[in-house]
């Protein structure tokens, strides 16, 4: 019986292929895949869908499984089962403020916080959480730019490294959560083809300790 | 300004032929249900809020359309219509002598989700068995959701069957500081095994329990399960769900459900007022139940009037009827290419994937159309 997995395009990517190899699953470079979207061999269907997409493939269904980051799960809120912590691909969410900014923890926080975002759900319920009054202005790229210009006060953004942060004069000031691959799993393929797709899981499941 | 044309998003008209597809599903599982003994009743789209309440946590309530009535009394549009029966059983039914067999078609509304377009209206048809206790009441509802996803045109369907107190049990059994055992239910509420393992890792004690709790989504499979189970709990609550799993499972059997039943431990219910046997329907390519039901026999009490109860409600209407589309066109699809093999091969269309082939004089044998298709166009050749 097939089952098919969701993999993202960018940063995981690489990760995954390597992952789906170590699990004897399937050997695919980067470059077949992206040539042809949808790679199927030995009862494995492996498609490529952009990062944020991966949940949506898989909380209706057109995906069995899928890999993506944590960050994505936060902000897709969506029916899918989160299975096994994958450890690659680690990276922060985190607020990044000027350099010289006054902002620093919750105490020095202004009564309404201006910030840039990419995950818009994610940041408004973690400062909601917190108690404090948040303006969320959602961009789609270039996030860091935000702030030298005066739109915001500073951004929530994923940063594995911090360079892309310190190359823009911004500083961390808090962490919102850390972030990994999981692998997610369709709710009813997971009641319905319990044993193809358990089996697949376990695969990836080993193949993911085994490199941890 | 142009008027909204397309109506608020979320919401959708039907138009004709989507209207004559709702409604004749709606028929057929009325009219299942009335063979069963159930009678369909009609409750308002507006209740109270003080009703609803009554039968939905915090996350729920949220989810409702609300509104102030003329009377300053704030109303909502119902998200869900057990809640609505039991009120109606507890008030204008009160005298009416249990069991009561009651069932219901109507839209159930969500106020979230909206922003992109996703449905906030869908259509829901339901049976609710109230007054009634005991594996065979449960075995009843799970029998008549099982006939009807067959009588909405559904041939390949299963169905789960798991208890609530499985779980309970665990949670008070296992020995975990409070505020773990909170991260674990919000954990399991969110399906999110990754945080749960975490959890559990941080966490000392090991026993059986943390086991269980570890292979909660993989706590399926048939009556094995069950002796499985068994020998890892040690408690009353669990070890009493597992003996009245067992039972209606045996009486599905006789139901002749035998062949469609599994058995799911770790089944995890969004609705907090299931006490005992849930289950959830499931369809072929569909990535969402198709009916989801259970025992609730606290929420009659809440309204005053305590009862055991037991009910499920289809969902999905038009993703049955999709499936059942798909497959009466792979089946028709199917004859047509074996009506044009030919004679002088043997060949038995088995549904949409199996062929059973036999070549002049040779054995029969069952293979994917298109292996047949192969060695057939070899043989010619």
């Amino acid at each position: 019986m097939r089952v098919s997995i969701a993999l993202p395009t960018g940063a995981l990517l690489p990760g995954a292929l390597k992952l789906l190899s170590r699990a004897g699953v399937m050997r695919l470079s980067a470059a077949e895949l992206g040539r042809r979207l949808l790679v199927e061999r030995s009862g494995v269907r492996v498609i490529l869908v952009r990062p944020a997409d991966v949940p949506a493939y898989v909380d209706y269904g057109a995906a069995d499984l899928g890999i993506g980051g944590k960050d994505v799960l936060w902000e897709s809120n969506g029916a899918h089962y989160e299975l096994v912590d994958l450890h690659f691909g680690p990276c922060r969410l985190v607020l990044a403020v000027p350099e010289e900014s006054e902002i620093g923890g919750p105490e020095t926080w202004p009564p309404l916080l201006r910030v840039a975002t990419k995950l818009p759900r994610t940041t408004a319920s973690w400062f909601e959480a917190r108690g404090q009054a948040v303006e969320v202005v959602l961009l789609h790229g270039s996030v860091e730019l935000a702030p030298q210009v005066g739109l915001v006060d500073g951004i929530v953004d994923l940063t594995a490294t911090g360079r892309t942060l310190r190359e823009n004069k911004l500083r961390v000031a808090a962490t919102l959560g850390s972030s990994t691959a999981r692998l997610i799993g369709n709710q009813a393929s997971l009641k319905t083809r319990t044993d193809a797709v358990q089996a697949l899981v376990g695969r990836l499941r080993d193949g993911a300790n085994d490199a941890g | 300004m142009t008027p909204q044309l397309g109506g608020v998003p979320g919401f959708r008209d039907l138009l004709p032929e989507e209207a004559e597809v709702l409604r004749a599903a709606q028929e057929s599982l009325l009219e299942e249900m009335r063979r069963w003994g159930y009678r369909h009743v009609i409750t308002p789209m507006v209740e109270s809020i003080d009703v609803l309440e009554l039968g939905l946590n915090a996350d729920q309530r949220r989810r409702l359309f609300k509104f102030i009535d003329a009377r300053g009394e704030v109303v909502a549009l119902v998200g869900e219509r057990t809640i609505p029966v039991a009120r109606l059983v507890a008030g204008k039914l009160r005298s009416a002598a249990l069991p009561l067999r009651l069932c219901y078609a109507g839209a159930v509304l969500s106020a979230d989700e909206g922003r992109f377009h996703q449905r906030r209206e869908t259509y829901q048809v339901g049976a609710e068995l109230v007054g009634a206790s005991g594996a065979a009441a449960d075995a009843e509802v799970i029998a008549l959701a099982a006939r009807c996803l067959e009588a909405a045109g559904l041939r390949r369907y299963q169905v789960d069957v798991g208890h609530a107190e499985f779980f309970q049990g665990i949670m008070d059994a296992v020995r975990l500081p409070a505020v773990v055992k909170a991260g674990v239910r919000s954990a399991l509420a969110a399906r999110d095994f990754v945080a749960l393992e975490e959890l559990l890792e941080r966490t000392p004690l090991r026993s059986a329990e943390h086991e269980l709790l570890l292979r909660f989504p993989a706590l399926r499979g048939g009556s094995e399960i069950l002796a499985a189970a068994g020998g890892l709990v040690r408690n009353r609550r669990s070890e009493k769900a597992l003996s009245e799993l067992a039972r209606v499972q045996e009486l599905l059997v006789a139901h002749g459900l035998g062949g469609v039943v599994g058995l799911d431990l770790g089944a995890i219910r969004d609705f907090d007022y299931y006490t005992g046997i849930i289950f959830e329907g499931y369809g072929p390519d569909l990535g969402r139940p198709v009916a989801q039901g259970g025992r609730y026999d606290r929420l009659l009490s809440r309204f005053g009037r305590p009862a055991p109860a037991t009910g499920f409600a289809t969902l999905r209407l038009f993703g049955m009827r999709a499936v059942v589309d798909t497959e009466a066109r792979r089946d028709r699809d199917a004859r047509t290419w074996w009506r044009a093999v030919g004679a002088e091969n043997l060949i038995q269309c088995r549904g949409a994937s199996k062929v059973a082939w036999t070549a002049r004089g040779g054995r029969t044998r069952t293979l994917p159309p298109e292996q047949v298709a192969a060695r057939l166009a070899g043989a010619h050749v």
